[in-house]
């Protein structure tokens, strides 16, 4: 394959830059020239995929476009037309194909994803103090020459338990684990990570999984836009704010505890298959184990084909549904096609453990996930893998954790005769996860930031 | 072997659809509009398919010709327009033609009137032996079938459904109590009558039985 260049890709299409803080500002272009006067500004203080050897920045940037904000920007209409059709239609018009229906529906949404978001600016920080002084920089580029408003902005932060950040979601569990990897994007390989191979060993995933005009897992090259060089070094981000109902949570695992022999933690661990620390359960499936959690040669590494049955993870957990590694057999090539680039973050603080929560207000997680082909690989993921359980031979059945259930699912725990690991059904699943708003974003490369804001964008 | 998936039969049927220029509405657009609009004109439980209730699932398609996708593939093109009829379904052939010769007349008339060599419904004989003239080997499946009957399903369903909420409900109680509400449970499923062929959601499955 082609070397990359990760000067032209936005370092955050490579990599999850593990800041603690973040804000992400939603853009309005009104006047197509002064917008791309304004991105021309911008552009040099994106975030590219270039190595830190001398250590983190203090701040990242990166900027995303949705179909509408590229229009705004005046990308020429032979250009619009040729992206891939979910990305025209945007994530508002896919709700029924997304099941975003009922509580989860646009009408449902915070009120800015009524209100034209053309643009998203990710802004990280390694403090609170870098992130306070680099928005209002960045803000006061994007007024200088006027065309771009912020409409609105999104915190998310790190958990902070006891005064230390840590890796944990609002419900307790350590997440961020098992992002595959890619040809050609430097980074120690962590086995368990990419695609296994027929001898059992994991390898990268194509580059084209991730990024536009490179050859994907079936050496084809997914719907890119026109030109070439519009499209090549890019990628498209999912963004959705997932908000958290935690008092209904810590509700229905306390109530559902009181019946489960093998305690409130172990049939957490059941629901998703990792126990709350990150243990994957599939390797420790009875007590947590910081030394896996903690070696990265174990944390992600771990296959279903010894336990196709579900005995230590069921079969609808949510690790397992969402990256099924071998469980549909053929050496896991079924999932090859299928795997996203998680970028979440928590947003909202954190209620401890031995409170009950809250379902009201602001916490959750801004899920972000980066992929070539949204509707081969995240919209698949969504339809399939959450909202359906059939690949998982579940029927029906939706993620225990993040699946619309809207009172009616079921979850079932297949277990053993293991008097502490016994079959286990939960039912009248509530919605735990509810979305309330977002988009799909281009994540344009270098280049391709330039051309837009010089209007160079040529398809002929 | 071809046709057969254990008790399983796979058909294909393959019939040229006849083409008279002076018509107004061409044949296959005839057979087109009535499939389209086959779902409007009929009432729950009374699709052809469901009135030959041994099919697990069937297709109806109107093949107009080979797609020419531009070079380097060679530019060709079938003989005539063709109604392709796919359907795995429970027990002999001959019993699963004489049936839709029977239970779905009016329809399998609709559909098949516009082909060629078509002899109607009313002799069974020469409409079983029309269907098997434009017969073609099977030698691939619906994925989900898995040699059991249409009616084996349809309980196997119920009885999922059914379990699951039964375990969902009592699952916790003392093992004496479990064990009665088990007894009454298992009854009640044995005496349940079938679901109805086409029941896809849980409640229809379990209304008789919880």
């Amino acid at each position: 394959m082609s070397k990359l260049d990760v000067t032209d890709i936005q370092g955050f299409a490579m990599r999850g830059y593990n800041f603690p803080f973040a804000r992400f500002l939603f853009l309005n272009f009104s006047d197509k020239e002064k917008s791309r006067e304004c991105i021309g500004r911008i552009i040099e203080h994106v975030t590219t995929g270039e190595r830190w050897d001398h250590g983190k920045p203090k701040t990242t940037v990166n900027v995303g476009f949705t179909y509408k904000g590229l229009a705004a920007l005046g990308v020429p209409e032979a250009s619009l037309l040729s992206f891939p059709v979910e990305f025209v239609q945007g994530m508002k018009a896919r709700a029924a194909i997304l099941s975003d229906t009922g509580k989860n529906s646009p009408d449902h949404w915070d009120p800015i994803w009524h209100e034209g978001v053309h643009a998203w600016l990710g802004v990280f920080g390694l403090t609170q103090p870098d992130l306070e002084r680099r928005c209002p920089e960045l803000n006061a580029i994007l007024q200088e020459g006027g065309g771009a408003t912020v409409i609105g902005s999104q915190d998310a932060a790190a958990l902070q338990i006891n005064g230390q950040f840590t890796s944990k979601e609002h419900f307790g569990y350590t997440d961020g684990f098992g992002n595959p990897e890619f040809l050609g994007l430097e980074k120690e390989s962590q086995p368990g990570q990419g695609k296994l191979t027929e001898d059992g060993k994991w390898t990268p995933l194509a580059t084209g999984e991730l990024l536009l005009e490179y050859a994907d897992e079936a050496g084809e090259l997914p719907v890119a836009p026109l030109p070439h060089l519009l499209a090549c070094n890019g990628t498209f981000m999912v963004y959705r704010k997932l908000h958290q109902n935690v008092a209904t949570f810590r509700r229905y695992l306390s109530e559902k505890s009181k019946l489960y022999p093998g305690g409130l933690e172990k049939l957490a661990s059941k629901f998703i298959g990792r126990w709350r620390d990150g243990t994957p359960v599939e390797l420790s499936p009875n007590e947590p184990s910081p030394a896996i959690v903690q070696d990265p040669n174990r944390s992600v590494n771990f296959t279903f084909r010894n336990d196709l049955d579900g005995t230590r993870c069921p079969v609808g957990a949510h690790v397992r549904r969402t990256n099924p590694r071998d469980a549909f057999g053929f050496d896991g090539a079924l999932v090859n096609r299928r795997r996203i680039s998680r970028r979440g973050m928590p947003y909202g603080p954190y209620t401890p453990e031995d409170q009950p929560g809250s379902d009201d207000g602001e916490h959750g997680i801004v899920f972000m996930a980066l992929n070539a082909s949204i509707f081969r690989q995240f919209e698949f993921v969504q339809q399939q893998w959450i909202e359906y359980g059939n690949d998982a031979r579940q029927g029906n059945d939706k993620d225990m954790l993040i699946g619309n259930h809207e009172g009616h699912g079921k979850f079932m725990i297949q277990g053993s005769a293991d008097r502490l690991n016994p079959p286990f059904m939960c039912g009248a699943l509530p919605n735990f996860v509810e979305l309330r708003g977002g988009d799909y974003f281009f994540i344009p490369s270098i280049t391709a930031l330039r051309m837009i804001a010089a209007h160079s964008v040529d398809p002929r | 072997m071809s046709n057969q998936s254990g008790s399983i039969y796979g058909l294909t049927i393959i019939s040229p659809i006849k083409d008279e220029p002076h018509l107004e509405i061409s044949h296959s657009l005839a057979i087109r509009m009535y499939l389209q609009h086959l779902h409007t004109i009929l009432k729950d439980g009374e699709g052809p398919f469901f009135k030959v209730n041994s099919t697990h699932m069937a297709r109806l398609v109107v093949l107009d010709d080979v797609v020419y996708f531009g070079m380097p593939s060679c530019e060709e093109h079938l003989q005539s327009k063709y109604l392709i009829f796919e359907s795995n379904f429970d027990g002999e052939l001959d019993t699963y033609l004489s049936r839709l010769a029977r239970d779905a007349k009016e329809e399998v008339h609709n559909i098949w009137q516009h082909c060629i060599g078509y002899p109607g419904v009313e002799n069974t004989d020469a409409f079983i032996s029309y269907m098997k003239r434009c017969q073609v080997e099977t030698t691939f499946y619906f994925a989900d079938v898995n040699d059991k009957s249409v009616q084996q399903t349809l309980r196997a369903l119920q009885t999922q459904s059914a379990v699951a909420s039964f375990i969902e409900k009592n699952q916790g109680m003392p093992p004496n109590e479990l064990q009665n509400a088990f007894v009454d449970f298992s009854k009640r499923l044995r005496n349940a009558p079938p679901p109805k062929p086409g029941s896809t959601k849980g409640k229809e499955l379990t209304d008789k039985v919880l």
